[in-house]
């Protein structure tokens, strides 16, 4: 009798280091002039107001910053993944001035960031 | 069956002169305590250190601590002790370092620990001793330790530590 072909499924649970997220930043009067290691360093300064200086010091990469728009998409480890979206939704203020951090999206790969279904436009000849 | 777990936390305050360490206070190390804590995990920190942490024990002869706090969170608690590096004392600064011993479930274990860790250190400072009186006192020291009446024996044995630490500074 023959034997069946062996199947295998690998499930994996953590399939990704990383965590990727897509933010930006809302401020009360309108657009300034932020720099993306101003942006970093505002991130970091909620994080020290939440968590102290352990948490400062977790690691964490801005890979994209858009100064027009004020978004970018930050990596980080899964560990700290709940660390970070917490201090971000804590973070109120950018030089005494009232801001709020908006995250539009979350995911382990960063390929499902580049394709939002949010932001799809159609052309106009789907429109009849 | 649903209780609230703790974990005792017995440390040990080392100081450069022993003089200095008459003087300390629970509240001196609560308070740097919570300062460190602040200072290394955030609010975050400083709240889960309001909830459950409270300083059980001090021992101003020995610098022994006995500090509690609830068993999720004792290890923030430990890694903000290695933070500290003076402690204030009525308006005097005082260097030190805290240096953990043993974690404990119950005050219990932490005390049989205590107990058998004082026998060690005298155990140690036996060759240490010069004159034969010293070294009869630090056996009858020793030969004492058990846990039935720790209270006492931990006064016998800080009473034999001081005089043979004195004997040997002078």
């Amino acid at each position: 009798m023959e034997e069946p072909s062996k199947f295998e499924r690998y499930v994996y649970k953590n399939a990704s280091v990383y965590h990727y997220m897509k933010i930006s930043l809302v401020l009360e009067n309108g657009n300034q002039n932020i720099t993306d290691a101003q942006f970093k360093q505002l991130i970091i300064c909620g994080l020290r107001d939440l968590y102290g200086e352990v948490g400062a010091s977790f690691p964490f990469d801005l890979l994209k910053f858009d100064q027009n728009e004020l978004t970018g998409i930050l990596r980080v480890y899964n560990s700290g993944l709940v660390k970070l979206w917490s201090a971000l939704t804590l973070l109120g203020s950018y030089q005494n001035e009232a801001c709020a951090f908006r995250v539009t999206q979350v995911s382990p790969f960063l390929l499902a960031l580049s394709g939002n279904s949010r932001e799809l436009r159609f052309g106009d000849q789907l429109i009849s | 069956m649903v209780r609230f777990k703790s974990r005792y936390l017995l440390c040990e305050v080392c100081v450069p002169d022993r003089s200095s360490l008459q003087l300390l206070e629970d509240r001196s190390i609560y308070n740097t305590l919570r300062a460190a804590v602040k200072r290394a995990h955030g609010d975050y920190g400083s709240a889960l250190f309001n909830i459950g942490v409270i300083v059980k024990y001090l021992n101003a002869h020995t610098g022994v601590v006995l500090i509690r706090s609830r068993k999720k969170h004792y290890r923030l608690i430990w890694s903000a002790l290695s933070f500290i590096t003076c402690l204030e004392n009525r308006g005097q600064m005082v260097q030190c370092f805290l240096n953990c011993l043993h974690v404990g479930g119950t005050i219990r274990t932490c005390q049989k620990f205590l107990v058998k860790y004082n026998r060690q250190q005298l155990h140690r400072m036996l060759p240490d001793c010069k004159t034969d009186a010293e070294k009869q006192e630090v056996r009858r020291a020793i030969l004492s330790c058990s846990l039935s009446n720790v209270r006492d024996e931990e006064a016998d044995e800080d009473g034999s530590d001081d005089d043979d630490d004195d004997d040997k500074e002078t």
